[in-house]
């Protein structure tokens, strides 16, 4: 087992960023850490980096006792949402920081620096300055840098948060196709659930300062723990008392399954490939509802229309807890 | 009304700094570089002209040694009476010359200051001698490092140390290889800052030193006693070549500083 | 701005431990403390112990002597109004150094810090050559009691400019053609919008611009020509009693010097909170 989280717990003032936290993730694993922003995570990724030190508990690396090691000592490659370049040297002095930090051999860095170059696809800007590149480029840089020293665990602290929507969808990609050949464990923490889901092998839902739910994507998609993750993981409404996502809605213009719901299309949103209904009951529930436009279509959906709402088969359907009722 | 603006601030400073700076190299030159001349080749002046540099160097060394650590202190660490310490770094700036003077005779003074005695019984003299000039010069010059190294040590952030820390580095060597690179012209400012108002020093000096004719009269005391000793243009010349350091050291940090904002 | 406010202001909004020194650290800071101690604090305090050493009724005989209140008299109330021009002024250069644009601006922001690294004899050598006997403008300030208005405001000229400019450089433009947009006139809107945002630094350049004029010396040796109850300043009267080996009046004049700098800094510091507070 190559990370052991047993018991952490830290406290900033009156402040609980983490409770009792046990983890275990398996070597060569890409995890994430998912939860809202002031949930813990990234407290967490950073106690497992040794830049935060836990009021309580232990961390055990590939079964070496971590805890009170300092984070120079631990051999982890540590990636900042911001990317932390170092911004008085090139890019090739970037990623051959921590090479030089370990006296190795001047032949040997450079040729270390320039696979890890080629692999990051930045061996033309060796000899930039970390102003002169993109936000994409610059986290290239970072991940490189931090995989140089051959870490044990590579760790990401919302790597991809401070880029453009386009940029972040390819790094993504990028960084699973780079696990897949290196098999180094990581971590990563990130508040988008779509990148989570697309991503890791396993999430960790942290929330509160708590472990919500681990498990496999599909796990935490198909059957979450609790009201939190199923709304966390994708949009949530109500239907007949209980939550359930809104493309798992079926859709009648005429009564066909016994106890499916009767309302009235208030409104009809189409989004691209998709359209938004919104249907209220004769129960008096607001329904969201998700289909795509060749289906709406063929139903003839209209505003004012009357149609019968049923969960589609296999569907995520978890009962409401009364505190947390109401739409989403 | 820009245009008004414009003509008004540049009348004031024209007739406050521009013009009567200009005139003493006016007069300084009314007979060609004589008078330079004769002051650099006078044995007292270049002991004295010495003795400023010496003072002047010291003093930016210790307090550009304390300046970065206090920094450091300051924007990287927690500890109970930060408030209170930065507000007292500030101090110095505040407090006349002549108290500053005042000040250090009172501790170190040989006859009756706090420590002064026993420090001279340990063969340690301060006032009236150059520790006591140096002490002088470095209180009035403290705050100018701390006040250019603090702001860009808050701006540049802790990641970039976190960084090297992960990579293996230690404090002395995230010190030396990542903080130093990164406030390297804050510190640059600062020392030349220091440097301009360390040499500049007077009022202070004035009241530690005891004026002591080629032993510890500095160069900022020879402009006045030669103003009041009639020689003018032997005044006139010092002071032209105090202000030409001072004024070096300014364009120095301007041109840098322009350099800077160009790159950003 | 000074260390302190930029401190003060990012210090972190959640409270650690009360301290997160490591041991070198700890000594480092151990080390500046004991250096800083002996260099600034314990002398400071030996002034204030000297002067309170003489009880209050010494402390009263030293600054009611006729020539050093007088002396006092004159150092404030230039003091005064040097940050009064200063503060009109000095925030008029600095509106011009950043919204006006022309061929010598430059040579401008250069002029504004020579009064800093000049040394203060030399300014005061400075003003004679233009303001003395032979003034070539036939204005003799010099050893008159506006000789002292004039050295205050040549010592003082950077430090409203250089803590208002880097605040208006960061002010948004959009500020100002948002009022224009709603029908404000330059006037109002610089009155309004502008000027409230400008006056924490404003008032933290009249701080250090008061505190330095009223312990100002150097500048007014050649200057001012000392002269007994007409253009004599504080500072001289503390060196007399210095040189006359009257130290717990020296101490006494000098207490009184750093309590009105103190008063007036802690005074626009209030000022500057009561503002930062209402924006």
């Amino acid at each position: 087992m190559s990370i052991d989280v047993t018991g952490i717990s830290k406290r900033y003032g009156d402040f609980v960023a983490l409770e009792d936290i046990n983890l275990t993730l398996p070597t060569g694993q890409l995890t994430a850490l998912l939860g809202p922003s002031g949930g813990g995570k990234t407290t967490l990724l950073r106690i497992i980096a040794g830049l935060e030190t836990p009021d309580s508990g232990s961390v055990v690396i590939e079964g070496t006792d971590a805890t009170r090691l300092p984070v120079q000592k631990r051999n982890v490659g540590f990636v900042f949402q911001h990317y932390a370049a170092f911004k008085h040297m090139s890019v090739a002095r970037n990623v051959a920081f921590g090479l030089e930090i370990r006296k190795t051999p001047r032949a040997d860095i450079k040729r270390r620096v320039d696979e890890l170059l080629a692999l990051v696809h930045l061996s033309q800007f060796a000899d930039r300055l970390p102003a002169q590149l993109s936000g994409g480029q610059r986290q290239r840089m970072a991940l490189a840098r931090a995989l140089a020293v051959q870490p044990t665990v590579l760790l990401l602290d919302e790597p991809f948060g401070a880029l453009d929507a386009k940029v972040r969808k390819e790094l993504r990609d990028w960084l699973r196709r780079l696990h897949d050949e290196m098999h180094v464990t990581t971590v990563f923490v990130t508040h988008d659930q779509e990148e989570a889901l697309e991503v890791s092998d396993e999430i960790v839902v942290v929330n509160d300062g708590r472990v919500e739910q681990v498990g496999s994507p599909d796990q935490l998609y198909d059957a979450p723990a609790s009201d939190f993750v199923m709304r966390f993981l994708g949009d949530v409404t109500t239907l007949g008392g209980h939550a359930i996502r809104p493309h798992d809605i079926d859709v009648q213009v005429t009564p066909q399954v016994a106890g499916a719901a009767e309302g009235t299309v208030a409104r009809v949103l189409r989004v691209g490939f998709e359209v938004r209904l919104t249907v209220h009951t004769l129960d008096g529930e607001e329904v969201l509802v998700q289909l795509t436009r060749t289906h709406a279509r063929s139903l003839r959906l209209e505003e004012g229309a009357t149609v019968w709402l049923s969960p589609a088969e296999g569907a995520t359907v978890m009962p409401r807890a009364a505190a947390l009722s109401g739409s989403s | 009304m820009t245009y008004v603006l414009r003509v008004v601030v540049v009348a004031y400073l024209f007739l406050l700094v521009a013009w009567p700076v200009s005139l003493v190299v006016t007069h300084t030159f009314a007979h060609g570089d004589e008078a330079i001349r004769a002051i650099l080749e006078d044995p007292d002046m270049q002991s004295a002209l010495r003795l400023t540099a010496i003072a002047a160097v010291v003093a930016t060394v210790i307090n550009t040694v304390f300046g970065v650590g206090v920094s450091l202190l300051l924007v990287r660490n927690e500890f109970p009476g930060k408030r209170v310490v930065s507000a007292l770094l500030d101090l110095p700036l505040s407090v006349s010359p002549i108290v500053v003077g005042l000040a250090l005779v009172l501790v170190y003074g040989g006859r009756n200051g706090w420590l002064g005695p026993s420090l001279e019984s340990a063969g340690f003299q301060v006032i009236f001698s150059t520790p006591g000039i140096i002490m002088a010069t470095a209180f009035v010059s403290l705050p100018l490092v701390i006040r250019e190294v603090v702001p860009v040590l808050h701006e540049l952030g802790t990641e970039q140390e976190q960084a090297a820390a992960s990579l293996g580095a230690s404090g002395a060597q995230t010190f030396w290889r990542i903080t130093l690179p990164s406030i390297k012209w804050a510190v640059v400012y600062g020392v030349v800052l220091t440097l301009a108002r360390s040499l500049g020093e007077f009022g202070a000096v004035k009241v530690v030193s005891g004026n002591v004719l080629g032993s510890t009269r500095t160069a900022t005391l020879a402009v006045e006693e030669k103003y009041l000793n009639f020689d003018q243009e032997g005044a006139y010349a010092i002071a032209f070549l105090l202000a030409s350091v001072s004024v070096l050291a300014i364009l120095v940090v301007f041109v840098l500083r322009s350099r800077e904002a160009r790159h950003h | 701005m000074s260390v302190s406010e930029d401190v003060a202001r990012r210090a972190p909004a959640r409270r650690t431990a009360t301290h997160d020194l490591t041991r070198t650290s700890g000594i480092g800071l151990g080390v500046t403390m004991i250096w800083f101690s002996l260099l600034v604090l314990v002398p400071l305090a030996a002034v204030v112990a000297t002067a309170a050493a003489g009880g209050l009724g010494g402390f009263w005989s030293a600054i009611s002597n006729e020539q050093t209140a007088a002396a006092i008299k004159l150092t404030v109330l230039s003091a005064f109004a040097v940050t009064v021009v200063n503060i009109v002024v000095g925030t008029t250069i600095s509106w011009v150094l950043v919204r006006d644009g022309f061929p010598g601006k430059k040579l401008l922001e250069l002029v504004i810090d020579i009064p800093f690294a000049l040394p203060t004899i030399v300014a005061g050598l400075v003003l004679v050559s233009l303001y003395g006997n032979d003034s070539p403008l036939g204005l003799h300030v010099a050893n008159t009691e506006y000789s002292v208005f004039l050295a205050f405001l040549f010592v003082t000229l950077p430090f409203v400019v250089r803590t208002v400019q880097p605040v208006l450089e960061q002010l948004d433009p959009e500020i100002e053609e948002a009022a224009a947009s709603l029908g404000a006139s330059r006037l109002t809107t610089f009155r309004r919008v502008v000027l409230p945002a400008l006056v924490p630094a404003i008032a933290a350049g009249a701080a250090l611009s008061f505190a330095r004029a009223v312990g100002e010396y150097g500048s007014l040796v050649l200057l001012s020509g000392n002269l007994p109850f007409r253009s004599e300043v504080t500072s001289v009267r503390i060196l007399a009693a210095i040189e006359n080996d009257n130290r717990s009046s020296a101490a006494a004049i000098a207490t009184l010097l750093l309590l009105i700098s103190l008063a007036v800094i802690v005074l626009l510091d209030v000022v500057q909170r009561r503002v930062a507070r209402r924006g």
